[in-house]
């Protein structure tokens, strides 16, 4: 371990503390192309320079409504910056306005998979360097995930052993949406990678978007609410694939694509393997006892109902009291603000789990911190 | 008894020669040539796990009619169109000759029976020209479409067929599997047969997305969509994001005009099978608070499919009118029974 690494670990701190109240487990801190140039080899950059990403963006697929998907107000307006790359602004409008304890950045950039893996693996050890020179050395509140390139597993399980000594990478990030079902076999070194270094992986929605099952899409409206069917999907491929029964300890969360589903797949997977558990020789146990152990979810963009005790009867139904940790997705549109997003009729005890609790064990962070 | 309407029954000719009598020269020529055979409609009926559909009246009748609850009236829908080849003219003459061949083989036989208009999958044109040629025969009262498909079926270039149908006094039923050959869900190719099957909810939802985002029901006010064997526990929460992303991107879709629950509320039936429900009567009676289960379903037996006994659970926990509404009623006003 380096000596910046031993400085940076958290715990070491002195003076007084604070009890931990928030956390918010998917914030979008961006870099431009210049902020992760920088750390790439000079074949990288000139590959950078000359040729581009050469693909769209999924922002070009399906056009945001308004201000590129952003909250208006999160424009930084300072030059070489976009949505999401300057942390003084991120720290006021988020950590410094509601008093968040922890935030765990989960940064896009590298969740193509359309990249050389040489180029895939400089691209996305750039946003990790990003991260630490940018942001965690920034604001001691701040956590990061480890961008990896998740299409090479050999190159990713190299990345997240390259940062596994790191504490405030506190994850291993991979998109929700791959070459191949999240389930496949191919990803599972990288899943026993991150369990071997404590960490659990967090799948956020989006990444390739050329499997569609019923077709395309036209709009974003439809693509965004459709977020939420692609986990679906991919949680069916997960607990179907097998990995829970052979990666024991292995922690997943599922980042923003919304979490009332989940009790009817778990009564539809069960129902399934009850008539044909022998398709899945694999499982020893129903699909939702592997759900109950293995499965996270953040919060954000949680469901809306007319009725709010609906959604809690979701959660109830979908034993997920343990397994809900908040998430406000700043600086997007539809951020969700830590002291609007719950219902009131959610009550203190599962409000705390939620706000806290809940991500304090799942990410192994103290309960206290330095002011 | 009360009368009963069940939406999906399962007929399949057990090999082309079936349909042979209605295909012309050039199409016998071409499949016996070719070697072409009827596999398992794209995986509906996996060989040790599904019983094949009855392929004649008397083998229909003898499992559907003789049932204890037996239906008044039979929807019948016939996969055997759901292929995987892409030849559009093909697939229209399959198409063509499916059609025929139910009903000469079975609503001829029984004035019990209605059946779905199978129509070609890759050719929206030649969809149209189907409808329009069963169109008289009043026996036919949906059209079919599978959920795995190239296009959402919503999008505008597959509204000629729902001017199409509602012409014909037709609605749509929407099934669960179709084209193969493609990653058959949003997330990519599968490894096993539960993941194909689970994986009609999650792109029957897509579908269902795609009718209310395009402004199907702006433009066709009385279509009406009956989606067949892909659940329906997981309507009200997808329904719930739906409304609230609605609220945040309108300007997107200036068309859609209201909530977008008030649409699928006015315009989908669900079909009972499969009935996938959790066991604890608690959360039974929570979901029949969350979602308006007499307006919204309608009973199925999907023979000879088997998906559990979730259904009777559920049926008990509804007063008699309101299981009447599920058995029949829905049914009988979707397709003007009587």
């Amino acid at each position: 371990m380096s000596s910046s690494q031993v400085e940076t670990r958290i715990g070491v701190s002195s003076g007084p503390l604070r009890s931990v109240e928030l956390v918010d487990c998917d914030v979008h801190a961006q870099a431009t192309e210049a902020m992760l140039a920088k750390y790439l080899s000079p074949s990288a950059r000139r590959l950078l320079e000359r040729y581009g990403r050469r693909t769209p963006r999924v922002t070009e697929w399906y056009p945001r409504a308004r201000h590129s998907g952003m909250r208006v107000d999160a424009w930084p307006g300072k030059p070489g910056h976009i949505w999401g790359s300057d942390p003084e602004l991120m720290r006021e409008q988020l950590l410094d306005e509601f008093d968040v304890d922890y935030a765990v950045l989960e940064v896009l950039s590298g969740q193509d998979c359309y990249d050389h893996p040489d180029f895939a693996a400089e691209w996305n050890s750039a946003v990790n360097d990003w991260q630490v020179d940018s942001w965690f050395s920034f604001d001691r509140r701040l956590r990061g995930t480890i961008a990896v390139p998740h299409e090479y597993p050999s190159l990713a399980v190299a990345e997240i052993e390259r940062r596994a000594g790191d504490d405030r990478f506190v994850a291993v990030l991979l998109p929700a949406s791959a070459a191949e079902q999240l389930g496949h076999p191919k990803y599972w070194p990288i899943y026993e990678a991150a369990t071997a270094h404590g960490r659990p992986v967090a799948f956020h929605t989006g990444g390739y978007v050329d499997h569609r099952g019923a077709g395309y899409p036209s709009f974003y409206l439809d693509y965004h609410v459709g977020n939420g069917i692609v986990m679906q999907s991919q949680l069916a491929s997960m607990v179907a694939g097998g990995m829970f029964e052979s990666i024991p300890g292995l922690r997943v969360v599922l980042t923003e694509c919304g979490v009332a589903w989940a009790a009817a797949l778990r009564w539809s997977l069960d129902a399934a393997w009850e008539g044909m558990g022998d398709d899945v020789p694999r499982l020893t146990r129903k699909p939702s006892e592997y759900i109950d152990e293995h499965v996270w979810f953040t919060t954000q963009p949680i469901e809306e109902p007319d009725d709010p005790q609906h959604l809690l009867y979701a959660i109830g139904q979908a034993r997920l009291g343990d397994r809900l940790v908040f998430a406000t997705d700043y600086p997007h549109w539809d951020f969700d603000s830590p002291k609007q997003a719950l219902p009131r009729a959610f009550g203190p005890e599962l409000r705390r789990a939620i706000m806290c609790e809940n991500a304090l064990s799942l990410y192994g962070l103290p309960r206290e911190r330095a002011v | 008894m009360d009368p009963c309407v069940d939406c999906d029954v399962h007929c399949a000719p057990s090999s082309f020669d079936a349909l042979f009598p209605y295909l012309s020269d050039y199409w016998r020529q071409y499949i016996g040539e070719a070697g072409i055979r009827l596999n398992g409609m794209a995986h509906a009926y996996p060989p040790g796990v599904v019983a094949p559909a009855p392929s004649s009246y008397s083998e229909l009748s003898e499992h559907v009619f003789s049932a204890e609850s037996e239906p008044r009236f039979v929807v019948l829908n016939c996969l055997t169109g759901f292929e995987t080849h892409r030849n559009p003219y093909f697939s229209a003459a399959v198409a063509s000759a499916i059609n025929d061949w139910v009903r000469e083989e079975f609503l001829a036989r029984s004035d019990r029976l209605r059946a779905s208009v199978v129509v070609s999958s890759v050719s929206p044109d030649d969809a149209v020209s189907e409808i329009e040629r069963v169109a008289e025969d009043p026996r036919f009262v949906q059209v079919l479409l599978p959920v795995r498909s190239d296009l959402p079926w919503g999008h505008k270039n597959n509204h000629p067929i729902f001017a199409a149908a509602r012409s014909a006094g037709l609605q749509v039923g929407l099934h669960a599997w179709g084209r193969a050959g493609k990653a058959p869900t949003p997330s990519g190719f599968t490894t096993t047969y539960l993941e194909d099957y689970f994986g009609n909810q999650p792109i029957a939802q897509a579908q269902v997305l795609s009718f209310v985002s395009e402004g199907v029901f702006e433009r066709f006010p009385d279509l009406r969509v009956v989606v067949t064997e892909c659940g329906f526990a997981w309507l009200a929460p997808l329904l719930w994001r739906f409304d609230k992303d609605w609220k945040g991107v309108w300007r997107e879709v200036p068309w859609v005009k209201r909530r977008p629950s008030e649409y699928v509320r006015e315009h989908f039936l669900f079909t009972t099978a499969p009935a996938h429900l959790p066991g604890d009567p608690a959360a039974l009676g929570q979901l029949l608070d969350m979602m308006d289960v007499p307006g919204t379903l309608t009973y199925a037996s999907d023979y000879p499919h088997d998906h559990g006994d979730g259904l009777s659970l559920l049926l008990d926990q509804l007063t008699e009118d309101d299981r009447r509404r599920v058995m029949w009623g829905n049914a009988a006003s979707v397709y003007g029974l009587a």
